[in-house]
């Protein structure tokens, strides 16, 4: 009895350990996004990037004379959930590569899994510096991190907006952390002074507590780290509260559905963007033509991101000429990808560099791009330190 | 001094929404008994009925409130009739289960109707600044702080001086002996249910103009309402609201004087300290059950 119960179990195991003998007529590919939750909204809109994504690419004849299947699994921002949907791709759909896990700390506790089971993963989000620093011969990022999107926008900044005392805002996770302190960092080197550092937690509501001590700090400008929902709460009770100052930051903000649901109070705030819909370009131009047309809004960011995070990875299985782990990791290192937004390459740690970034601000109800910088090598940095 | 001043101010009125908030479970967890986890979800399901009725069918915001309770008051009879009272005296696992269900359910249908997006409920006063002093607030919070305690006051003189609420506290009571005395005990059931629905559907709706709401709002709202319904006494309005504010200054003070990004640990150590020190609540009339 037991061994009868036992027999299919091994054969299936037997099977999840070579699903190269599989004769599979669609390459797989998984990706793990926030579908429910505080941070819903923007997985949803990187999802819808990357099935634009494939399905350009499908509609062009696929992947090794393939289609292409893109079986997206919800992680909801959380450890816990993604590294279950990771082992839910990779054991039961036989993946071959992953893509994703959004929030800087569902993605670090996915890494793991990805080299276990010896499975290529990118990241199209996640920005926290460390993650790339782990040695995982795995894992590649399509994002910049806080720290190179700090130093690229500093100079820019403190040039544009003219700031002398800045106050730090964050959500309460390893992204919201990691960028406060990253700008805050940067903007110090520039001679900026720091009035306060403080966070706040996913899905908080009611921010007057943080006003009070923001107000009460004599800044004259805000740096936020935060995403749809939790940002156009608090910057929409900045403004109720009567607070003066020059907001800036990072996350979601320079989109049509930040400005829609902010209303007013989006007016002149600043962004620091990787992408924002009226960016120059041809490129740019097309791709914001096809997601319109899919889903009858401007892409922001993360649509972006899903789009180009899925088009890196399908270039380099198309690359590896099969879908070998390591052959794979090989195509993503020889990445020299033309995105709408510049052209992406990886560094040996896996960090991508070299595409562009956009300092925008909200005006009439659009954003306009003040100044556009580049995302340069950090290996190459080190060097001219400073600039 | 004005930062402590604005502090408590914005303790007492964020206070005021968990006592409102937390007042739909009162009634269903603190007399039903029934430990509702889909609160939260019923919350929300508030909130996302008056922006349907606001934005989509153009209704003012009273208008709106008035069909989101109607709507919802439904909802609620139904819910009990249906499938709370499949598992009524069954104990609180079986209710527990049931209601944890139904907060997935009504979560993922929301999120299959209207989509991750925020969403914001215009309010009947504009959100302008107000100052008093050092204080700042807006129109729409005192008109929102004026409004829970409109509820709080209405919800208190239904249970006290009504013949439902008669009927309510004595078929909390005892059942059994309700029903000797000829009380349709599974009406009274399925009203109170309505009714805490009702309630928990309003708070959504008037949190909804005040912040924004969106569909995974429900979680963090239960979790809040579980614990001033623990610190007040369970089934006690008077507990509700001193739980509420006493959980919203607690907040309030901690965020400003220690950090912003640990505020939701107070509410986990307020229900511990009181599970120690005082496990019926602040205002609990109830004593063990026979």
């Amino acid at each position: 009895m037991r061994k009868q119960i036992l027999a299919p179990i091994m054969a299936t195991a037997l099977l999840a350990c070579a699903p190269a003998l599989q004769a599979q007529d669609t390459v797989k590919i998984g990706l793990i996004q926030p579908l429910t939750g505080s941070v819903a909204y923007n997985g949803t809109a990187d999802a819808n990037g990357a099935r634009l994504a494939v399905k350009q690419r499908n509609a062009a004849g696929g992947i090794l004379g393939k289609q292409v299947e893109l079986i997206i699994e919800d992680g909801q921002c959380s450890p816990a959930n993604s590294v279950n949907a990771a082992e839910k791709l990779i054991q039961r759909d036989q993946v071959v590569a992953l893509v994703g896990a959004f929030c800087s700390s569902a993605t670090s506790a996915v890494m793991p899994v990805a080299g276990k089971y010896k499975t290529p993963f990118l990241t199209g989000v996640s920005s926290e510096a460390s993650l790339t620093e782990k040695g995982n011969p795995y894992f590649f990022r399509s994002a910049e991190t806080d720290a190179l999107l700090g130093q690229a926008f500093s100079r820019l900044i403190v040039d544009n907006l003219g700031l002398k005392k800045v106050a730090y805002i964050g959500v309460n996770d390893d992204w919201g952390r990691g960028s406060a302190k990253a700008f805050e960092q940067e903007l110090s080197s520039h001679g900026v002074e720091t009035t306060l550092v403080e966070y706040f937690n996913h899905g908080a509501t009611d921010f007057y507590t943080l006003l009070t001590k923001l107000r009460g700090s004599g800044a004259d400008g805000v740096f936020v780290a935060a995403e749809t929902q939790d940002g156009s709460t608090l910057v929409k009770q900045i403004k109720q509260f009567g607070i003066d100052m020059d907001v800036f930051g990072v996350g979601s903000w320079a989109t049509s559905d930040f400005i829609k649901i902010t209303g007013e109070a989006a007016e002149g705030i600043y962004a620091a963007v990787p992408y924002v819909s009226n960016l120059p370009g041809e490129r740019n131009q097309r791709f914001v033509e096809d997601y319109s047309a899919a889903y009858d809004h401007a892409p922001g960011k993360y649509a972006a991101a899903g789009y180009n995070s899925l088009n890196i990875m399908m270039d380099a299985i198309q690359r590896a000429g099969g879908t070998d782990a390591d052959a794979i990791v090989d195509g993503l290192h020889a990445t020299d990808y033309q995105a709408p937004n510049g052209r992406y390459r990886f560094t040996a740690k896996g960090q991508g560099y070299g595409f562009e970034a956009a300092l925008v601000q909200i005006r009439d109800g659009h954003t306009e791009v003040v100044a556009t910088t580049r995302i340069a090598d950090p290996e190459a940095n080190h060097a001219k330190d400073g600039q | 001094m004005d930062m402590l001043l604005q502090f408590i101010a914005n303790g007492l009125v964020s206070g005021a929404f968990y006592a409102l908030s937390a007042l739909g479970l009162t009634l269903i967890f603190g007399l039903m008994r029934v430990v509702n986890f889909a609160h939260g979800e019923l919350y929300m399901l508030g909130g996302v009925m008056g922006w349907l009725a606001t934005t989509v069918l153009g209704l003012n915001f009273f208008a709106g409130l008035a069909l989101t309770l109607a709507v919802m008051g439904a909802c609620g009879w139904l819910v009990d009739r249906f499938l709370i009272e499949r598992v009524r005296d069954q104990g609180e696992e079986p209710s527990i289960l049931l209601t944890i269900g139904l907060s997935i359910f009504l979560t993922n249908t929301a999120l299959l109707l209207v989509g991750t997006a925020p969403l914001t409920i215009e309010g009947p006063l504009p959100n302008k600044p107000v100052f008093l002093g050092p204080v700042v607030l807006t129109e729409l919070r005192v008109f929102a702080v004026a409004a829970c305690a409109v509820l709080i006051l209405a919800a208190h003189l239904v249970i006290r001086h009504t013949r439902l609420g008669r009927a309510m506290r004595a078929t909390f009571q005892d059942p059994m002996a309700a029903r000797l005395a000829g009380i349709n005990t599974a009406r009274v059931y399925a009203s109170t249910f309505a009714l805490g629905t009702m309630l928990a559907a309003s708070a959504g709706m008037l949190l909804g103009s005040i912040y924004s709401t969106h569909v995974s709002a429900g979680g963090l709202v239960s979790l809040k309402a579980f614990v001033v319904v623990i610190l007040g006494g369970m089934g006690s309005f008077a507990g509700a609201i001193v739980g509420g504010l006493l959980l919203g200054l607690a907040e309030a003070l901690w965020g400003g004087y220690i950090s912003t990004g640990t505020v939701d640990i107070i509410g986990f150590i307020i229900v511990i300290l009181t599970l120690i020190f005082k496990p019926y609540g602040l205002f609990s009339t109830q004593v063990e059950r026979a």
